[in-house]
């Protein structure tokens, strides 16, 4: 069996989640299989300095591009799917593997399955988890080979990074693909982290939709302000314009790691527990007992949010012995 | 610019959701069906084209209570509006309606294909990646803003960490909208009410021409509560114990106020 694993990578830096889709691939390789790392971008070398999990590496070198085009990463995957032919390709659930991992099933009219969080091989066949609504629900599926999977990160533990032997990486040419490609890249704009930085916040306080409307997040900003916190939001409320986008939590915002996430509203969507789960002491407060954020939360309270908030910011500020 | 929106009437994610008696669906007798987020930022993005450089709009709904979002989208500007029969009880899969969409759009002389960059029902596949792939259209995903010029576009999408690239594209094209470039539009009770007179089109699924991706062996809920404590549902013992478990921490207020 031979698997291609789709890695990415933007200026000259290779993006984590790469590492994991060679070790989800790994993980299903059998003795005598071939895990081949496809690789697009201008981070050739960096891939090159990692990808050593993999058997094999094809590079689309594609210097002097900070950032490789969807449409342009997707036809240089046919070219290798075509002359490879293997019977998995994985895809990262990235900005870019959302426009890749279909595009690349319906011109071979293979399978597809998104959001997999596990692959397991009964011999000719798979079978795979995925994440259904907003994960809710977990299916459990057999997906005949070949095949295209669309991978959640953070679902597969990195591949250890080392050196690929420069005899087993093939370069295969960009130069045509970007030059007729429909889709170019004019800007990449990086915030200015200067007021807000996420990622370096000790304390977050998270709303979600379960605020409500725009003039309650001031409550939780009172709050955020009593306990030294940032406040921050997840991607419904970021939508509405209730916060800045540089205070949005999650795939599309921030990766954050503060000592204390309290979640007030918060349902706890897949892509926003990417960007949070890691967190050292998580508190959700979510009135849906069964809302995904409580199989991360370190404690869980179904209370109204607004008492909860009441309540406690009322603790906080009389503080005993004073 | 002709435009095609797509409208997927979802399951309403706050809601709570059962499993079907086979356990390879969930119940979806008792369900309340909403339109996907996603897609509502598609129609804005679709609108505020049309008034920014003239397009003639139309909206193609699927799923529970279609006629009733195609009003909306009637009543928000859509010119024409069109829905799609969609199988009893089945998830609406990208996959599924993709051809459905490719043959719209051709029919329609769209240039521009809009439409949500998700669903929760898009495990299949996702359908603006589909649709591209099937017309051989460029396809972007993950847009936030969206601008005619001259005979293409300028494209804004999200990628992680606040980053925003912008493309320039050609047409015809594809757009996995995450985000329109204004907030989706409120919708007076008299427009909608005036434009409850506008005929909605039908029009019959085609087969989607693919294998199925995949065989549902089985449906579970996730393991519930991990490994967290549940504090309850009362809001003084909640703060009681919090104010505990911050201090344990090392969290306070005050201990901040030190720092």
């Amino acid at each position: 069996m031979k698997m291609i694993a789709c890695t990415e990578g933007r200026s000259d830096k290779i993006e984590a989640f790469s590492l994991e889709m060679i070790a989800a691939a790994r993980s299903v390789a059998a003795a005598g299989d071939e895990v081949v790392a496809f690789f697009a971008g201008q981070a050739a070398k960096a891939a090159a300095a990692s990808f050593g999990a993999a058997d094999r590496m094809i590079v689309a070198d594609a210097a002097g591009s900070d950032l490789i085009p969807a449409e342009t990463y997707a036809r240089l995957l046919r070219d290798a799917v075509t002359a490879e032919q293997p019977d998995l390709v994985l895809v990262p659930y990235s900005a870019n593997g959302l426009d890749v991992a279909a595009d690349i099933a319906a011109r071979t009219g293979w399978p597809l399955l998104s959001y997999v969080n596990e692959i397991k091989r009964d011999g000719e066949t798979l079978t795979v988890v995925a994440q259904m609504y907003g994960g809710k629900v977990l299916a459990e599926c057999v997906v005949k080979l070949p095949a295209v999977l669309m991978v959640n990160p953070g679902a597969f533990a990195e591949a250890v990074p080392s050196p690929i032997d420069a005899t087993k990486i093939q370069q295969i040419d960009a130069k045509t693909a970007i030059e007729s490609a429909k889709v170019k890249m004019v800007a990449i704009d990086v915030p200015d982290y200067a007021d807000v930085d996420l990622t370096t916040a000790e304390r977050i306080v998270c709303v979600g939709r379960g605020i409500g409307d725009e003039a309650s997040i001031d409550i939780a900003r009172d709050l955020a302000t009593i306990l030294g916190a940032e406040i921050a939001g997840s991607r419904p409320v970021v939508d509405n314009g209730w916060l800045p986008k540089l205070r949005q939590v999650g795939k599309s915002g921030q990766k954050v790691k503060p000592k204390l996430y309290l979640a007030l509203g918060v349902s706890g969507a897949p892509e926003h527990l990417e960007g949070m789960s890691h967190a050292d002491l998580i508190i959700a407060v979510n009135t849906d007992p069964k809302a995904p954020i409580f199989n991360v939360a370190h404690y869980g309270a179904t209370c109204d949010l607004f008492d909860l908030v009441a309540s406690l910011s009322d603790r906080l500020q009389a503080p005993p012995g004073r | 610019m002709n435009i095609l929106v797509v409208l997927r009437m979802i399951p309403d994610s706050a809601g709570e959701l059962q499993l079907a008696e086979d356990g390879r669906g969930i119940d979806r007798e008792w369900l309340d069906f909403q339109l996907n987020d996603f897609d509502d930022h598609a129609l804005e993005e679709a609108i505020l084209l049309k008034e920014a450089g003239g397009a003639t709009v139309t909206a193609v709904a699927i799923g529970e209570g279609a006629n009733r979002v195609l009003q909306m989208a009637a009543a928000r500007g859509a010119d024409e509006v069109i829905a799609l029969q969609a199988e009893d009880d089945a998830m609406i899969s990208s996959r599924t309606i993709a051809a459905t969409i490719a043959a719209t759009a051709r029919d329609k002389s769209a240039d521009l294909i809009l439409c949500g960059v998700q669903s929760t029902e898009d495990v299949f596949g996702q359908l603006a990646p589909y649709v591209g792939a099937m017309l051989d259209w460029p396809h972007v995903s993950g847009t936030n803003r969206v601008v005619a010029d001259g005979a293409g576009l300028r494209v804004t999408q999200e990628r992680g960490a606040g980053v925003a690239v912008t493309y320039e594209m050609t047409l015809p094209a594809v757009l996995g909208v995450q985000t329109a470039s204004k907030a989706p539009r409120y919708v007076s009770g008299s427009k909608l009410r005036e434009a409850s007179k506008t005929p909605i089109g039908r029009a019959a699924l085609e087969p989607s021409g693919f294998e199925r991706s995949a065989e549902i062996r089985e449906l579970r809920l996730p393991a519930q509560g991990g490994s967290g404590e549940d504090l309850g549902n009362d809001a003084e013992n909640v703060a009681d114990r919090l104010v505990t478990i911050l201090a344990v921490n090392g969290l306070t207020a005050n201990g901040l106020a030190r720092k």
